[in-house]
């Protein structure tokens, strides 16, 4: 009852914030409601058990990238001039693979499992989920390829990046 | 939730505030004391013994100044952005440990508002927060030199949070345990300060940029930004942006004693008590920077935590597990 009565706030809170960030005119005051989606979303995690993915949450989305958002917004001075929306062909695209992706959630949701590939039961969470633990356990056995590999992207990305600031050398 | 734990968190919560709001001014009073006497001044001393109560004096003159709103301010964000600051300060101080439990009617009471297992990563958390209040702060007045002191210390503030995070995950290694209760625990016998030195170096200096003080203070350089992200703000706005700067002292300074520097062990004296005795002495040696070094330039800021910091927390890093895996 109590947990759900909080998801009901935080899952309020997260879609109120969502639609501000996208009728809010002002660029701050959006990447601001973001940041609100954002921690609301990592209440939503610790309600599910997973305080780990939710400390990381806060820490890297709401305190890192979204700062570096408002880092950018502010450096250029963006005034809330811009129309709300986008004329012609931009806004018939948008509405429809709005559209399509609505219909497609819609549809997974409505449309019953076929036999014997439904939800699986629910099971006892063992007594450590979500701790960092049994995350970095799981993370460095069942998933160590694909960690690996993102690693190996995320430092091209940065690569990338040094490269593309430093252009003037090459 | 029985009464008594209700009771004894509301009590631990207010017993924590209070020992905040009541260190801030006594803090303050320090700082401009010692500050006084390393400059051969002596300080404040007019008011109450020794000074002592010039603090209160400036809070209630704080109190009943004038709240002016810049007219081209952004009015909802210029009254978050100290709220921010301090909330994050206080949400930090939650979790530091000021001593191990103790017996008080027949009830076990650790000496602590709570001990979540990801203790370490919440501080880190509420930091990286904090960031908000000083860069809302800086844009929302809508003027320039705030928007420049804003604008310096959110790069500043995320660039340090790198070597601070890696610094600590040493001591997290030979732990095995993000709660700040368990490292605690483990520096019974040896402080963390003894094979984690470097971390420790590294650690303090980010500390100190994090918090914004000199000779990291870029964020309000008076020299050139007039007094930087909290130019426009006075009254109690300003004394909000005041107290959260003290307090976040008082946060990284009880990391650093909880990660480094023993917790509340030591000899003869009880626990919390010893953890009062290194506060006041990391505050101390706080002042004592502020007083002996001038402030860096933007660039070498910037330069020396990417280029000097970040890579020897890292050889750090790297070490320590190389260290830990070969010892087994």
């Amino acid at each position: 009852m109590f947990e759900s009565l909080l998801f009901a706030m935080l899952a309020g809170i997260a879609i109120g914030c969502a639609l501000g960030v996208v009728f809010h005119r002002n660029p701050v005051h959006c990447a601001l409601l973001l940041v609100g989606v954002l921690l609301s979303v990592a209440g939503i995690f610790i309600l599910l058990h997973a305080q780990f993915v939710a400390a990381l949450q806060v820490i890297v989305y709401a305190g890192a990238i979204m700062v570096l958002f408002l880092f950018v917004v502010m450096l250029l001075n963006i005034k809330g001039e811009t129309p709300l929306l986008t004329p012609g062909a931009a806004k018939a695209f948008g509405f429809l693979f709005a559209l399509i992706v609505f219909v497609e959630l819609i549809w997974t949701a409505v449309e019953p499992a076929p036999e014997g590939q439904g939800m699986p039961q629910a099971l006892p969470l063992p007594s450590d989920f979500g701790s960092p633990a049994a995350l970095g356990r799981v993370l460095y056995t069942v998933w160590l390829y694909p960690f690996e590999i993102t690693s190996i992207l995320l430092l091209v990305a940065v690569i990338g990046a040094v490269v593309l600031a430093k252009r003037k050398f090459f | 939730m029985d009464l008594a734990t209700l009771i004894e968190a509301v009590v631990k919560v207010h017993v924590v505030l209070g020992f905040v709001l009541l260190g801030v001014p006594l803090i303050v009073w320090m700082e401009r004391k010692v500050l006084g006497h390393m400059q051969d001044r002596i300080g404040p001393q007019r008011v109450g013994p020794y000074g002592l109560l010039q603090t209160i004096a400036d809070g209630i003159k704080l109190f009943m100044k004038e709240d002016i709103l810049p007219t081209q301010a952004d009015k909802v964000v210029y009254f978050l952005a100290p709220g921010i600051s301090v909330v994050t300060a206080l949400a930090a101080m939650t979790v530091i440990p000021f001593g191990d439990s103790i017996s008080l009617f027949g009830r076990e009471i650790p000496l602590r508002i709570t001990d979540v297992n990801i203790a370490l990563l919440f501080l880190l958390g509420a930091t990286s927060m904090g960031v908000y209040g000083i860069v809302l702060g800086g844009w929302a007045s809508n003027s320039k030199y705030p928007l420049l002191g804003g604008l310096r210390s959110s790069a500043q503030m995320i660039s340090y949070e790198l070597a601070q995070g890696i610094s600590l995950i040493g001591v997290i290694m030979i732990t095995g345990s993000l709660s700040l209760n368990e490292i605690g625990r483990a520096q019974e016998k040896l402080w963390f300060i003894v094979p984690q030195f470097f971390a420790f170096v590294i650690y303090v200096v980010c500390s100190v940029a994090e918090t914004n003080r000199a000779p990291f203070d870029l964020a309000e350089a008076e020299t050139e930004l007039v007094a930087g992200f909290h130019t426009e703000f006075s009254s109690m706005k300003f004394a909000l942006y005041f107290l959260a700067e003290y307090a976040n002292m008082m946060v990284v300074s009880g990391v650093a004693i909880t990660c480094f520097l023993g917790a509340w062990h030591g000899p003869i004296l009880p626990g919390p008590l010893w953890f009062f005795i290194k506060l006041t002495c990391f505050l101390f040696f706080y002042i004592w920077l502020r007083a002996t070094f001038p402030r860096l330039r933007y660039d070498q800021l910037m330069a020396f935590g990417w280029k000097v910091l970040l890579p020897a927390s890292l050889v750090n890093l790297a070490a320590t597990a190389v260290f830990l895996t070969v010892k087994g």
